[in-house]
């Protein structure tokens, strides 16, 4: 009983198809489950979507169109029409951060993002495909990117490290936020939950806590998904515009 | 709705014929979307703000730790991990001032043309210009 109330034990991974090769452990598990309901779901929401495109949209088509709009506008207003050939990656991205964020929400379900390695996967892609669209795009020159201009040279000794090194902590600080903000919320809501089981008759008070955390963490889960498409087209307009 | 053709004995006309030029004329017409959207105030300021919450801590511990690391694979320990500390805390500071200065998430100090009007850039890009002077 007690470890049913553990606030951290909604994150544990659990196996729910064993299957090891070798010495590789690539069980199907309940985080494999949720990010193959995130996929099918996003699938069918843009398939189904526009399947039947009426000029005035019925409500699935018009939320696949605003998700597609929104995400349209913000790699054109920061990127520019030269970013639109990646509007696709950052369109998966954002979609598939929001929908694990608010399909981990719903009771008993599990959230991906809660687990670094998910979130430092998506921004180690978006750190590689970033640095190397640079380098595509403007070849060695691509380096002046960490020599500042109108700097005495000897302070440049100082600085090129500082640079460099504000560039690499970029796939950290992605991943970082968007699994420290999820983590931190769904303990939260673990938390009071776990009270409510131990009051008794005064459990309405967690209760209710819970459900104004409830609001936040839709909020959260929305911005945080934002926040990450809207960063890595940023990253994506240093790379395309460095002049 | 689309128009179908009329019934014929030709063959019927390919519907990707000309599709790039349609496509030229349908963006010809596009506006830019520069402007902000509705409510830019309430939106880009919470999105602001989870953002450099996290930069500056970051910043710190994953230099350290990598210092760290350097530091006990050549055992010069600690000086590579108390370089990185100052530098860490300068390159996570860099990050915050140039995410709430709206410089972009962009490492080097350059502006985009529309940024530029300001005072600052303003006095950057004179700096800049000078600077080419005396090469």
């Amino acid at each position: 009983m007690a470890i049913e109330l553990h606030p951290l034990q909604q994150f544990t991974i659990e196996r729910i198809l064993p299957l090891h090769v070798g010495r590789l452990d690539l069980s199907y598990t309940n985080s494999a489950l949720l990010m193959t309901i995130v996929v099918l779901l996003i699938t069918a929401l843009t398939v189904f979507g526009t399947r039947r495109a009426a000029l005035v949209p019925g409500r699935l088509q018009s939320f696949a169109e605003m998700s597609y709009e929104f995400v349209a506008d913000m790699v054109e207003s920061n990127v520019g029409p030269e970013g639109m050939p990646y509007f696709p990656f950052i369109f998966s991205l954002f979609m598939f951060i929001l929908f694990a964020n608010l399909l981990g929400l719903i009771p008993y379900s599990f959230t991906v993002t809660s687990h670094i390695i998910v979130t430092f996967a998506m921004a180690a892609v978006v750190f590689i495909g970033v640095t190397m669209i640079g380098f595509a795009r403007h070849g060695l020159h691509f380096l002046r990117l960490f020599v500042p201009e109108g700097v005495p040279k000897v302070l440049l000794v100082l600085l090129v490290p500082i640079e460099l090194l504000s560039y690499f902590i970029r796939p950290f600080t992605l991943s970082i936020r968007l699994f420290a903000n999820m983590l931190a919320g769904h303990t939260m809501l673990g938390i009071f939950a776990g009270f409510a089981a131990i009051v008794g008759i005064f459990a309405i008070f967690p209760v209710a806590v819970d459900v104004l955390l409830l609001a936040l963490e839709l909020l959260v889960a929305t911005l945080q998904a934002y926040v990450f498409a809207i960063l890595s087209c940023l990253y994506l307009n240093d790379a395309i515009h460095m002049h | 709705m689309i128009a179908l053709p009329e019934m014929s004995e030709d063959p019927p006309p390919d519907p990707l014929a000309r599709l790039g030029e349609r496509l030229d004329k349908a963006r010809a017409g596009r506006v830019p979307v520069r402007q902000p959207n509705a409510n830019p105030g309430l939106q880009q300021g919470l999105a602001l703000g989870f953002r450099i919450g996290i930069e500056l801590v970051t910043a710190v511990v994953v230099s350290v730790g990598l210092g760290w690391a350097i530091d006990r694979w050549l055992g010069t320990r600690p000086w590579v991990m108390l370089v990185m500390f100052f530098l860490g805390v300068a390159a996570g500071m860099l990050n915050v001032y140039r995410a709430v200065t709206r410089t972009s998430g962009a490492v080097g100090y350059r502006r985009s043309a529309s940024e530029g009007a300001d005072a600052a850039g303003a006095g950057r890009a004179k700096r800049k210009w000078d600077d080419d002077e005396d090469c």
